[in-house]
């Protein structure tokens, strides 16, 4: 690309150009910018500084994006420019798309993205767009969060979305992002944070975990799903164990016999929260010592949980003869 | 070098790996028989293959996705630097590498010098390389007082006339900018570095990035995320601000009257059914943003009641416990993804504010030490995300971080500083390192890093003097 300057040019004779100031002392990180950058920064500031939104800062702040996108002063100013403009934002998000491609990881860019997106007042097209991103890079946090903003902006919590969704899980039943944006739609929208859920929606999700948890039984994405479904639905634990038992089973099969250490982990709360302290205990033994021992520490940190739990039910049970014998 | 060349075949150590997560389907074979298969490895060797054994997991799922996949070519790599010493590095007492100090320091003290005009595109995150070198080295235990004059010339750049810190010269104002500026400034200390903030003007931009729902704003029109919720907090605690919001705050139309209205409850919402903290509510949880959340909880107040107040304390440990990559031994930020050495801090850094509010004993120091020590070094200085990567001074800050939380154990004690932080968000002023680790210990004392505040990521006695001086000079 051509070098540009704006010293020469006609049509910014009317400024002069802030240079940066200097501290004495030698700045860290310092940058021995081009002429060109500097120059640029310089005619940018002397905007700011006058709070000119124009057509010839849209071309100034498109010219330092193209020597810096990760620059967010100057994308900020240019959202507020278009808005002062009332410029046509169809044609801000043409120009964008080449760039995010290049740009993923790029904060700056996803937030500029929805800034005009929402003005636009319309999701047309983007959908479509971020599916291609996501082909690139299948987990990106920011293609996920922008989709979550979009869904929540335009009230997209609908079929068709909940269907590409699965479509993601299909592709690789470990892609997390995935799982939580199936949470959010079904969860995180119409429903409210603290609404009731339907039955049949909860059966359905927990169906659709368990399908999920038995391709690839020690993928903890569907596991993890599983215990928030039980926990927003308010249902006991317990109605997992049946289905936990597939995998492993410290009561009644050898110990060689598991499957997933997810389920150990799921059973050892079902277990105690039932009052089965001893079992709850074994699985915590076959994790810490076996099938998760890398998390020795906290394997063991919950069985001490179990004892103290079961110390205060000893005392609480004490205290309740207690009063018992008193009210007799 | 096979760090570099992802496309060398696996080892035969990680078919042997693969082969004690296939256990399961050979029930009959006795665990012994894979120690038997070691060709040449020397002693070292065999006890790192050992440790590695010990902590696989023994169950393999057949069904490959394209996480499966990647995540057994990375398993490959990280496992070669493990067991073995690619980088030829001398060995400490455990047979790890020890710890590249000289290398490490050369590294970053060329990461805050000077840059070439291709470099441009870090124009605007200085702030950031300045934070991470100055507290890199000060694990190192160099004094990084030195840099004084230098980041009173950098920062005095970066302020904003209306308040805050922008990456640069006539930047925006912008939180991370703030973030980074408030705890370089902290670390150099003196009242000449002190004294380069507006305060007053600090005050009104942090007034006018609250919102409404509870949160913050990274930047006047940015997003808003739970960085933005710890990096203000960060702030106002060190430089002791008043709560009070600023006349001029936007979210005084709301209703709202002080910093810290609705934020706990915003915190809550970024808490998901995995039990680990998102950027923003709605979105998938995260290692990063869960030190942000916990590190906003532990200045709102001691951890052991704001956590237990905000968050569901189990779920959260049970998240962050999963975080732990077996057998990589470094952390993941997410169910699912890679082992990276920033996670070392990320979330290694949360134990000591969650063990403050929920007992002590959670975590496995022993093998992040490990993954630090052993695949997080780059040969020529500088630390990385995983094997294969290149250096930044990111990854060598919170690698550093990460093996200083390890290696030292922190205790939440209103009784310690109590001369100091009796309010404007005092709490993170009273903890105290108690004692160095010996559980797990993988590193010998030439590998020992400095201490560092759990929440501030600072020597601790920076953050002290800091606090004291605004609290002897509190007027605007
Ligand atoms: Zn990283």
């Amino acid at each position: 690309m051509a070098r540009k300057y704006y010293h020469d040019d006609p049509k910014w004779s009317d400024v002069a150009p802030l240079p940066q100031e200097d501290y004495g002392h030698h700045p860290l990180a310092a940058i021995a910018y081009t002429e060109e950058y500097s120059e640029a920064m310089g005619y940018l500031r002397a905007c700011m500084a006058a709070n000119e939104h124009s057509e010839r800062v849209l071309e100034l702040t498109e010219h330092i994006i193209g020597l810096n996108p990760a620059h967010y002063t100057v994308w900020l100013y240019r959202a507020q420019t278009l808005s002062a403009l009332n410029s046509d934002l169809r044609a801000e998000i043409a120009w964008l798309n080449p760039t995010a491609l290049q740009h993923l990881k790029n904060y700056q860019i996803w937030h500029h993205r929805q800034t005009i997106i929402d003005k636009l007042g319309s999701p047309d097209g983007e959908p479509a767009f971020i599916t291609a991103m996501l082909d690139q890079d299948s987990k990106n946090y920011h293609v996920w969060s922008y989709r979550q903003w979009l869904v929540k902006r335009f009230d997209m919590f609908d079929g068709r979305e909940l269907k590409w969704t699965e479509g993601m899980i299909d592709d690789d039943v470990r892609n997390n992002s995935a799982w939580n944006h199936r949470w959010f739609l079904v969860f995180g929208g119409t429903v409210g944070e603290g609404e009731k859920v339907e039955r049949d929606v909860v059966v359905r999700e927990l169906e659709y975990a368990q399908d999920a948890i038995r391709k690839a039984p020690q993928n903890q994405s569907p596991w993890n799903y599983l215990r928030g479904v039980i926990r927003r639905s308010g249902l006991p634990l317990s109605a997992l164990q049946h289905f936990a038992l597939e995998f492993a089973d410290p009561e009644n099969r050898p110990d060689d016999d598991v499957f997933s250490s997810h389920a150990l982990d799921l059973l050892a709360d079902i277990y105690a929260a039932a009052g089965k302290t001893e079992l709850a205990v074994k699985a915590l033994d076959l994790l810490a010592t076996r099938y998760d021992p890398i998390r020795k520490t906290y394997w063991e940190y919950r069985k001490g949980l179990l004892e103290a739990e079961g110390r205060k039910e000893e005392t609480g049970a004490a205290s309740a003869a207690a009063v018992e014998t008193a009210a007799a | 070098m096979a760090a570099e060349d992802s496309s060398a075949p696996p080892s035969a150590r990680f078919e042997e790996v693969l082969t004690i997560s296939n256990r399961i389907e050979e029930l009959s074979n006795s665990e012994n028989e894979y120690e038997e298969m070691g060709t040449v490895a020397n002693e070292h060797e065999s006890a790192n293959i050992a440790f590695i054994n010990s902590i696989t997991v023994p169950i393999r799922d057949k069904f490959q996705t394209e996480t499966s996949m990647v995540q057994d070519d990375t398993l490959g790599e990280v496992l070669l630097f493990l067991e073995g010493n690619p980088n030829d590095f001398p060995l400490n007492n455990f047979g790890l590498p020890q710890l590249q100090r000289a290398k490490h320091k050369s590294f970053l003290e060329k990461a805050i010098g000077d840059y070439e005009p291709h470099m441009a595109p870090l124009d605007a995150a200085r702030p950031w390389y300045t934070y991470w070198s100055l507290q890199g080295l000060s694990a190192l235990g160099e004094d990084v007082s030195t840099y004084r004059d230098r980041v009173i010339a950098t920062f005095k750049q970066c302020q904003h006339p209306e308040g805050g810190f922008g990456g640069g010269y006539g930047h925006l104002p912008h939180l991370a900018a703030t973030y980074a500026a408030t705890l370089s400034i902290a670390m150099v200390g003196g009242e000449a570095a002190y004294e380069c903030i507006n305060r007053k003007a600090m005050w009104h931009f942090l007034g006018r990035m609250k919102q409404a729902d509870g949160g913050f704003t990274m930047a006047p029109g940015g997003e808003e995320d739970i960085r933005g919720a710890f990096c203000a907090l960060v702030a106002m605690s060190l430089l002791n601000l008043p709560l009070e919001l600023p006349p001029d705050a936007p979210a005084r139309q709301q209703g709202l009257t002080n910093f810290l209205d609705n934020l706990g409850d915003w915190v809550s919402r970024c808490q998901t059914y995995e039990g680990g903290i998102s950027a923003a509510p709605g979105n998938e949880a995260h290692g990063a943003y869960a030190f942000c959340g916990l590190g906003c909880l532990s200045i709102m107040g001691p951890p052991k009641e704001t956590l237990n107040k905000y968050l569901d304390v189990p779920s959260l440990i049970h998240c962050l416990s999963s975080r732990h990559c077996a057998p990589e031994c470094g952390y993941n930020g997410r169910t699912n993804k890679l082992v990276d050495g920033c996670y070392s801090h990320w979330i290694g850094g949360c134990w000591a504010l969650v063990e403050a509010a929920a007992g002590k004993g959670l975590w496995n120091r022993g093998a992040l030490g490990r993954y630090i020590l052993s695949a997080a070094q780059f040969k020529k200085g500088g630390l990385i995300d995983k094997p294969g990567k290149r250096p930044d001074s990111y990854h060598t800050c919170y690698n550093l971080s990460g093996l200083s939380a390890v290696q030292h154990e922190y205790v939440f004690d209103e009784d310690v500083n109590s001369d100091i932080g009796q309010d404007n968000l005092g709490a993170p002023f009273h903890w105290k390192a108690e004692k160095q680790v010996e559980e797990g210990k993988v590193w010998g004392d030439e590998d020992v890093v400095a201490e560092t505040h759990p929440v501030f990521v600072i020597p601790s006695q920076a953050a002290t003097d800091c606090r004291k001086y605004f609290e002897a000079n509190p007027g605007f």
